[in-house]
């Protein structure tokens, strides 16, 4: 079985020395992080065990400087795609969650040829009018993030890291419906799973649907009893299915599961 | 008050049948078989007459007691066969069904019967398990799961996929959806936590059997409760409460009959089969522990003359809360079709009009 311990690496890009946690072999999946910053989940390491898992914290989480310098979600995807680039990785498989769900399309769009499949974990490219990220005290995100709190196995982000990353994520985070890369989705073939919890109280599960009617190659896939941190909430159900979308693509539709009780 | 007419096909067998469940198919009688559901049309046909506002059907399994295993089959030929009436599926049984499948069936019936359906969907009672091999342990959380792709089925424009605990499907987009928009009437049923939870959530109306007006009531009560938690009032028509109704011209004719009667238990298992189910299949009324098997007769909570049914209809509303009453007219463990017969006359003369305004 492959090594599925995370181990810290840096790269630098842009300027930026940035933090990668990596684990597992085979073909690479890049992650980008929440507006709360880098937090392995139990699927990390469960999708360590088929993939080449690169965890990323994007300049201005976590203990890195504060990041004053980016100037907008294209720009931050463009120094994640360096950041790959000087890794030595040609082509990969890409998952964006919530905040790092818009930094993902905007990597795919820019890379399109590189980014084998797209996944994205409660995106916020595309949110309700008035939704908010979570505030507030660590338990009070808690309640936001998650439907079974008791599942939670790493301790809560730092509230003062998280608080310093927050000014970047209101100059990155945009509109809650922007026209300008909404406009540019329909061109986006890159094979895409858009997942959204049933209970995700951040934002509304019925996002879901406008990914789909305006990207090509778009599939909406509803994790029953997860609120915005799916990964967390239900990381067996989210793993096998985003696995399963990364090995065949459309083709996840045609089931495997077999029934044969006894030969 | 609304009056529903809960319909369980009175089957009329010519000798005795064993009362154990499962009662062995091969003493069903094709003819009385036919007999039966002809008889059901017949009086169903009165039942519109007479101004109810529906007639429900429930899902039971391998017992002549409710012969209508399958409800969606029972409401599409109700309501081929009658033109105005409400038809309320009060099944499906949820956890051991498809759920897109339901979805897709009462969407379609909804169309069919012009918008005509009401659902409710349960967990099913504890023998039920027994029918297609469900872990009743694993009922309840079906049951919800269940209930929630259903919703999500008939309301989701885009073809999803469902990632869940215990159904997972990669592709849904049913056609049609329902008439209703977003969907036909629906009951969460049931007195349990869960239930009422879920259906103050999905803001679903919620329904009761059986049990006493302060029984039932305290079930109802947690609903309005949950439902102001999550901030909205539900209306009278959404609360129904199903129970056994006897009535005769007076008081005492009414208890007499009730003596007469058999007052065996509706599904009763072999004693291991009950026992083993009694420890494993939990229920409750808005969280308070009940027995998931009931040991004797259901009651009935509406016996008399007419004058007393009127006031214990009003009873009803004031405790239960209940908007609609779907009522067992003479209970369905008796196949003695005359006095249900009576009854539905003297229902529909004497009582239905004075309960329209309570």
């Amino acid at each position: 079985m492959a090594d599925t311990e995370f181990r810290e690496h840096h790269v630098d890009a842009d300027g930026f020395k940035i933090r990668y946690l990596q684990a597992g072999d085979g073909v690479p999946l890049v992650h980008l992080h929440g507006a709360g910053g880098l937090r392995l989940t139990p699927a990390h390491e469960l999708l360590a065990r088929r993939y080449r898992v690169l965890a990323f914290e994007m300049p201005g989480f976590g203990n890195s400087p504060v990041n004053t310098r980016t100037a907008s979600m294209a720009e931050l995807a463009s120094t994640m795609a360096r950041a790959i680039d000087k890794i030595g990785i040609d082509t990969f498989n890409l998952m964006g969650t919530s905040f790092g769900g818009k930094t993902a399309l905007w990597l795919a769009l820019q890379q399109t040829g590189r980014v084998l499949a797209l996944v994205l974990e409660a995106p916020a490219a595309i949110r309700q009018e008035g939704a908010a990220p979570p505030a507030g005290t660590p338990e009070e995100i808690a309640r936001r993030l998650y439907a079974h709190p008791e599942r939670v196995s790493a301790p809560p982000i730092d509230p003062a890291l998280r608080a310093k990353a927050q000014p970047l994520v209101q100059r990155l985070l945009g509109p809650h419906r922007d026209a300008d890369l909404e406009g540019r989705l329909q061109d986006l073939s890159t094979p895409t799973l858009v997942l959204f919890g049933t209970l995700d109280g951040v934002i509304a599960p019925a996002m879901g649907r406008i990914y789909k009617d305006l990207m090509p190659n778009c599939h909406l896939v509803f994790v029953y009893d997860a609120a915005h941190a799916i990964s967390t909430d239900r990381p067996e159900a989210f793993t096998e299915v985003v696995s399963d979308f990364l090995e065949r693509h459309e083709a996840f539709v045609i089931s495997r599961a077999e029934t044969v009780i006894h030969p | 008050m609304k009056v529903s007419f809960f319909e369980t096909v009175r089957y009329q067998a010519s000798k005795p049948l064993p009362s154990e469940w499962p009662v062995p198919s091969g003493v069903y009688d094709p003819e009385a078989g036919s007999r039966a559901y002809r008889g059901m049309i017949e009086r169903l046909e009165l039942v519109e007459a007479l101004g109810f506002d529906w007639v429900s059907v429930s899902e039971h399994h391998y017992s002549p007691r409710i012969l209508t295993p399958s409800p969606i089959v029972s409401a599409a030929f109700l309501a081929a066969h009658l033109k105005q009436i409400k038809i309320a599926l009060l099944g499906p049984i949820v956890p051991q069904s498809n759920p897109v499948r339901v979805a897709e069936e009462i969407a379609m019936l909804d169309t069919m019967a012009q918008g005509r359906l009401v659902v409710g969907l349960l967990r099913g009672t504890s023998n039920e398990s027994l029918t297609y091999d469900l872990n009743p342990t694993e009922s309840r959380e079906r049951t919800d799961e269940g209930m929630e792709l259903i919703l999500k089925a008939w309301t989701e424009p885009q073809p999803f996929g469902w990632q869940g605990r215990h159904y997972r499907y990669r592709t849904v987009s049913i056609w049609p959806r329902p008439l209703q928009q977003p969907h036909p009437p629906t009951y969460s049923l049931g007195t349990s936590r869960e239930a009422c939870e879920f259906a103050a959530r999905h803001h679903l109306g919620c329904g009761v059997s059986y049990g006493s007006f302060e029984g039932v009531g305290r079930a109802t009560k947690y609903y309005r409760e949950q439902c102001a938690q999550y901030g909205w009032q539900p209306s009278p028509e959404q609360i129904i409460y199903r129970a056994n109704m006897l009535l005769a011209d007076t008081d005492e004719e009414a208890h007499e009959t009730l003596r007469r009667l058999p007052g065996t238990a509706p599904f009763s298992m072999r004693p291991g089969v009950r026992d083993a189910m009694m420890t494993i299949d939990s229920r409750n009324i808005a969280g308070e522990a009940r027995s998931p098997i009931v040991s004797g007769a259901l009651p009935t909570t509406f016996i008399g003359s007419p004058d007393t049914v009127v006031e214990q209809v009003r009873r009803c509303r004031d405790v239960v809360g209940a908007g609609v009453i779907d009522i067992s007219l003479h209970p369905p463990g008796s196949s003695d079709l005359a006095p249900l017969m009576r009854s539905l006359e003297l229902f529909g003369k004497k009582v239905l009009p004075r309960i329209r305004d309570i």
